[in-house]
C-alpha cells in the first residue's frame, strides 16, 4: 500500500480556540481510514483543511508524492484530486441530477453544453453508485438518501484520488448504508483512498482498515481496526479530566411531575429533515434538572421544538402539572408555562441591537404596563437581574451586541427568570462561552431548579451534562436509548448509549 | 443490495414525480395559457379595436423598452440578485448619448458606442458594490439609482434632442426596437440554456455556498451579470431615445419595478436559481396585454396598477400553495 496522503503536526487556531493541536494522519491508496472523535474534537476542521477551506497554521501535508503541498482553496484541492462528500449536502435543489454532478464542469463544445454527453456521463456515474434514476430528474424530487448518492457521484466525477466521507450514513437506512459500503469497496479496489468519518462505531468495524482517534484537537493515535475494541475507542475519545464542579445529583422521584411527554412522534414534511422522532416518552419533575445527551443529529433539538410547538408533530401528548395541553404553536406553549431557550442565541434568542433591559423584558411586556412600556420599571427590573446574574456590563442600557457570549446567555436566561416558567428547556446553554461563564450559567440553572422550575438541558458537552443533571436521558436517531441517574453516570456510559445501535 | 435501492428509486422518483409532471406545469406555460385565454376572450369581445394588426404592433412597440430591461433583470434574478437602477441607467445613457451628439458634436456611431460603454461601466460599478463590497443589492442599487438619475438630469435637464432616429426604422412591419428586443432575447435565451458559462448563474442562485465549493467564481460572475445589465439598460435607453428623437431624462423612472414584476410573473424567484428568458418576455407581454385591454374597454387607468398588482400576488401565491401541497 502506497502512502497517498500524509499530514504531520497540523495545528489550527480560530480566535481563542485551538481547534487542532498537532494532528498526524496518513492514508494509503486503497485504504479506508476512519476518523473518530466527539463533537468538536476537530474532525471537521481537519477535513476542511484537506478540502482547501481552511489553511493550517502549522504542520505539513505531503500529497500524492509531492512534498509539503499547499491547498490554497477549494478549487486547488479539487484539482489535485481531493473530493469531499459534505455532511450538509452542497447540492442545487432546482437543477437536474446531471447538472448537480457536473456543477460548472459540464462537457462543452464552443461553450455550448453537450447535453447528450452530459446525460450519458451522469447515467454512468449514477450506475456506479447504484442509483437508478433519470439524470434529468430535478434534484428536489429525490429522497435524502438518493441526494447523498448524487453527492457521491459528484465526487466520483472529479476522478478523485482521495474521497472524504463526512457522516455519510446519518440520513441513510440500513439498506442504503449497505449500498454505500459497496461503493466504498469499489473505490478501494480502484486504489482510491477514503477517509471515513462517523459516529457509528459499528460501521467503522465493518468498513475501515485503520482508525485515527481525535480528542480536543489532539491525535490519540492510529490503530488497525482488527486490533482495537469499541470500549478502547470510546475511552480514547472521551477520557479526560472533569473540569466542572459536579453538583450533587438530587433524586426527585418524590416531587410532582411538571412535564410529561407521552408517545411523541413526528413525520418529516420535507425530505431533507434527517431525524424523525420516534415514540418518545419521558417526564421531568418539579425542581429537577434532566439532561438530554446524545450526538449531533440525534433529534434533541427537534424534540424540544416539537414539544414547544415550533415543529409539526404527528402524535403524542404533552402534560404540564398533570394537565393535558394542546400545543400548536409557541404561543400555546408559553401560555401553558413552557419556555425554550434556543441553541443559537444570536439567531433566535436575542435582539442584538437592543439593550439589556429591552431584551430582559421582551418575554413579559405585560408586566410593564398595559398600553405603554414603563421604562423606569423595566430598567429597574433589568438592573436587578444584571446585579444578581453578574452580567458584566456598565448599565442595563448597554446594547447586547457588545456583551461577551457568556453574558449574552445570561441575558437570555434573565428573560426567562422574569417569566417564571414551569418548565424550561435550554438548548446548548454554554456553547461557545468560556469555562468561567459556563460555571456561572450552571449555577443559574441550578438556582432556577431550586425555585421549582423543571429544567431540560440539551447539551453535547458531556462534562456539562454530568455537572448539572439530576437525571440523564440519552438520545440516538430520534429515540431515547438510555436513562442514567446523575450520580451513577460517566462519560463512557453516555457515549455507549449515544453510539449504540438501535434495534430496527 | 443495489437492486433494492433501485427498486426504491423507481418507486419514489419515477411514478409519483412523473404523475405530477405529466402536464409539465411551469410558470411559463401557465402564463402562456393565460395570455392565450385573454387573446381569445378579448378578440371575441372587441373584434374591431382589439383584434387588429395595428393594435398588436402598438402593444409590441410599447413593451419593447421594458422587455429589453426585463431580459437583463431575469439574468440577474436567476443568479439570485437584482438591480433597481436599470431605469435610471437607461435614462442616463439616453441623455448622455444625446449630449455627445448634440453638444460634443460626435458622429452618431461613436456617441452610441461611448454611451453603451458608459452603461456597462455603470452596471459594473453596481456589480463591484454588490459582489466585492458586499452591500445588499437592494440598498446598493437603490443608492446608485439616485446617482444615475441625478446625472441624467444634470446632463440633460428635462430632456435633450436625440441626433439620430434609427429607432423609427421599420423592418417587415416591425419597428427596430421590437426587433432588437427579440434578437437580444434570443441570444440571451440561447446562452442561459445552452452555454456552460451562463448556466453557472443557476448554480449561484440555487445555492451560492455550494456553487463556491464546486469551484464556481461567484464574485466574478455577479460582476459580469451586473455589467451586462448595465449594457442592456444602455441599449434600451438609446433605442428608446432614437425612437422618440428625444432623450427624456426620466423616461426610465419606474421601469425597473415593471421589469422586476414581469420577471417574477415569468417564473423568477427573489432567492434565485429559477427562471427563463422567455418567461420574462411572457411576463412583459402579459402586463402589456392587460393594460391594452383595460384601455380598449375604457376602464379607468387607476385600475391598471391595481389589477397588475393583484395578478402578481395571485400568481406567486398560487405557486407557493402549489409547491407546498406537493411537499406534504
Amino acid at each position: 500500500m502506497s502512502v497517498l496522503l500524509s499530514m504531520h503536526g497540523i495545528r489550527k487556531r480560530f480566535g481563542g480556540v485551538q481547534a487542532l493541536n498537532g494532528v498526524d494522519l496518513d492514508v494509503g491508496g486503497g485504504e479506508v481510514h476512519a476518523l473518530v472523535g466527539e463533537n468538536g474534537a476537530g474532525k471537521s476542521t481537519l477535513m476542511h483543511i484537506l478540502a482547501g477551506v481552511h489553511q493550517p497554521d502549522e504542520g505539513r501535508i505531503d500529497w500524492d508524492g509531492k512534498q509539503n503541498v499547499a491547498l490554497a482553496n477549494e478549487h486547488a484541492a479539487q484539482q489535485s484530486g481531493i473530493a469531499i462528500v459534505f455532511q450538509e449536502r452542497s447540492l442545487f435543489s432546482s437543477l437536474s441530477v446531471a447538472e448537480n454532478i457536473f456543477a460548472g464542469r459540464q462537457p462543452v463544445k464552443w461553450g455550448r453544453i453537450k447535453r447528450q454527453e452530459l446525460y450519458q456521463d451522469a447515467t454512468r456515474l449514477l450506475r456506479e453508485v447504484g442509483l437508478a434514476c433519470d439524470p434529468k430528474t430535478p434534484l428536489h424530487e429525490l429522497s435524502a438518501a438518493q441526494q447523498q448518492m448524487v453527492e457521491i457521484a459528484k465526487a466520483l466525477s472529479l476522478n478523485a484520488k482521495l474521497i472524504i466521507f463526512d457522516e455519510p450514513t446519518a440520513a441513510l437506512t440500513e439498506t442504503e448504508t449497505t449500498a454505500l459500503f459497496r461503493v466504498i469497496n469499489d473505490l478501494k479496489r480502484r486504489n482510491v483512498g477514503v477517509i471515513y468519518i462517523s459516529h457509528r462505531l459499528e460501521e467503522i468495524f465493518r468498513i475501515a482498515d485503520r482508525v485515527t482517534v481525535l480528542k480536543d484537537g489532539v491525535g490519540q493515535g492510529t490503530f488497525e481496526v482488527c486490533e482495537i475494541t469499541t470500549d478502547r475507542l470510546i475511552t480514547l475519545m472521551v477520557g479526560r479530566v472533569l473540569t466542572f464542579h459536579r453538583a450533587e445529583a438530587q433524586d426527585r422521584s418524590a416531587t410532582p411531575v411538571a412535564l410529561e411527554v407521552k408517545g411523541l412522534s413526528d413525520r418529516s414534511l420535507e425530505t431533507d429533515v434527517k431525524t424523525v422522532l420516534r415514540d418518545i416518552s419521558f417526564e421531568v419533575r418539579q425542581g429537577e434538572i434532566v439532561a438530554l445527551a446524545g450526538l449531533c443529529g440525534a433529534g434533541r433539538t427537534e424534540l424540544a421544538l416539537s414539544i414547544f410547538g415550533a415543529r409539526p408533530r404527528d402524535s403524542g401528548e404533552v402534560f404540564v402539572n398533570g394537565q393535558k395541553i394542546e400545543i400548536h404553536s409557541p404561543v400555546d406553549a408559553i401560555g401553558a408555562g413552557l419556555a425554550y431557550v434556543p441553541e443559537d442565541r444570536k439567531e433566535a434568542g436575542l435582539f442584538l441591537d437592543m439593550t439589556i433591559a429591552q431584551n430582559t423584558a421582551a418575554g413579559s411586556l405585560k408586566q410593564f404596563g398595559t398600553w405603554w412600556f414603563d421604562d423606569a420599571k423595566g430598567h429597574a427590573k433589568a438592573e436587578e437581574f444584571r446585579n444578581k446574574l453578574r452580567i458584566a456590563s456598565y448599565s442595563a442600557k448597554q446594547v447586547v451586541q457588545s456583551l461577551s457570549g457568556g453574558n449574552q446567555q445570561k441575558v437570555v436566561l434573565a428573560r426567562w427568570l422574569l417569566i417564571r416558567p414551569k418548565v424550561l428547556i435550554v438548548d446548548e446553554p454554554t456553547r461557545g462561552i468560556d469555562v468561567g461563564a459556563k460555571a456561572e450559567v450552571h449555577n443559574l440553572i441550578r438556582d432556577l431548579a431550586r425555585a421549582g422550575t423543571a429544567i431540560v438541558v440539551i447539551s453535547s458537552d458531556l462534562p456539562e451534562v454530568l455537572a448539572v443533571a439530576d437525571r440523564i436521558l440519552v438520545m440516538r436517531e430520534g429515540r431515547i436509548t438510555g436513562q442514567l441517574s446523575g450520580a451513577g453516570a460517566t462519560e463512557e456510559k453516555i457515549m455507549r448509549y449515544a453510539s449504540m445501535k438501535v434495534a430496527a | 443490495m443495489p437492486e433494492l435501492l433501485q427498486a426504491e428509486s423507481r418507486a419514489s422518483v419515477t411514478p409519483t414525480a412523473r404523475k405530477w409532471k405529466l402536464p409539465a406545469f411551469s410558470r411559463e406555460l401557465g402564463l402562456a395559457g393565460a395570455i392565450l385565454l385573454l387573446l381569445v376572450l378579448f378578440s371575441i369581445l372587441y373584434p374591431k379595436s382589439f383584434l387588429s394588426l395595428e393594435n398588436f404592433k402598438m402593444v409590441l412597440r410599447n413593451l419593447a423598452f421594458e422587455a429589453i430591461l426585463a431580459t437583463g433583470i431575469m439574468l440577474l434574478m436567476i443568479g439570485g440578485t437584482f438591480d433597481l437602477s436599470v431605469g435610471a441607467v437607461a435614462s442616463m445613457i439616453g441623455v448622455v448619448t444625446g449630449w455627445l451628439m448634440q453638444r460634443a458634436g460626435l458622429p452618431a456611431p461613436i456617441a452610441i458606442g461611448a454611451g453603451l460603454l458608459a452603461g456597462a461601466a455603470a452596471g459594473c460599478l453596481n456589480g463591484l458594490i454588490v459582489a466585492k463590497v458586499r452591500v445588499n443589492a437592494l440598498i446598493a442599487t437603490l443608492g446608485t439609482m439616485g446617482i444615475y438619475q441625478g446625472i441624467a438630469l444634470l446632463v440633460g435637464g428635462p430632456g435633450i434632442r436625440f441626433g439620430t432616429t434609427f429607432g423609427q426604422i421599420e423592418v417587415g412591419g416591425l419597428q427596430l426596437p421590437v426587433i432588437i428586443m427579440a434578437a437580444l432575447a434570443l441570444v440571451l435565451h440561447y446562452c442561459v440554456t445552452h452555454t456552460r458559462f451562463f448556466r453557472q448563474y443557476y448554480y449561484i442562485g440555487s445555492n451560492a455556498k455550494a456553487a463556491h465549493l464546486s469551484g464556481i467564481n461567484v464574485e466574478r460572475l455577479q460582476i459580469i451579470a451586473f455589467t451586462l445589465m448595465g449594457l442592456i439598460a444602455g441599449i434600451a435607453g438609446i433605442v428608446f431615445a432614437s425612437r422618440l428623437a428625444t432623450a427624456n431624462s426620466t423616461v426610465g423612472r419606474g421601469a425597473e419595478l415593471q421589469a422586476i414584476t414581469a420577471a417574477i410573473l415569468g417564473g423568477a424567484s427573489l432567492t434565485g436559481g429559477r427562471g427563463t428568458i422567455w418567461g420574462a418576455l411572457l411576463g412583459v407581454f402579459f402586463i402589456a396585454l392587460i393594460k391594452n385591454i383595460l384601455i380598449i374597454s375604457h376602464t379607468p387607468s387607476e385600475w391598471q396598477e391595481i389589477i397588475v398588482g393583484a395578478v402578481l400576488v395571485l400568481a406567486v401565491a398560487m405557486d407557493f400553495l402549489f409547491s407546498r401541497r406537493k411537499a406534504l
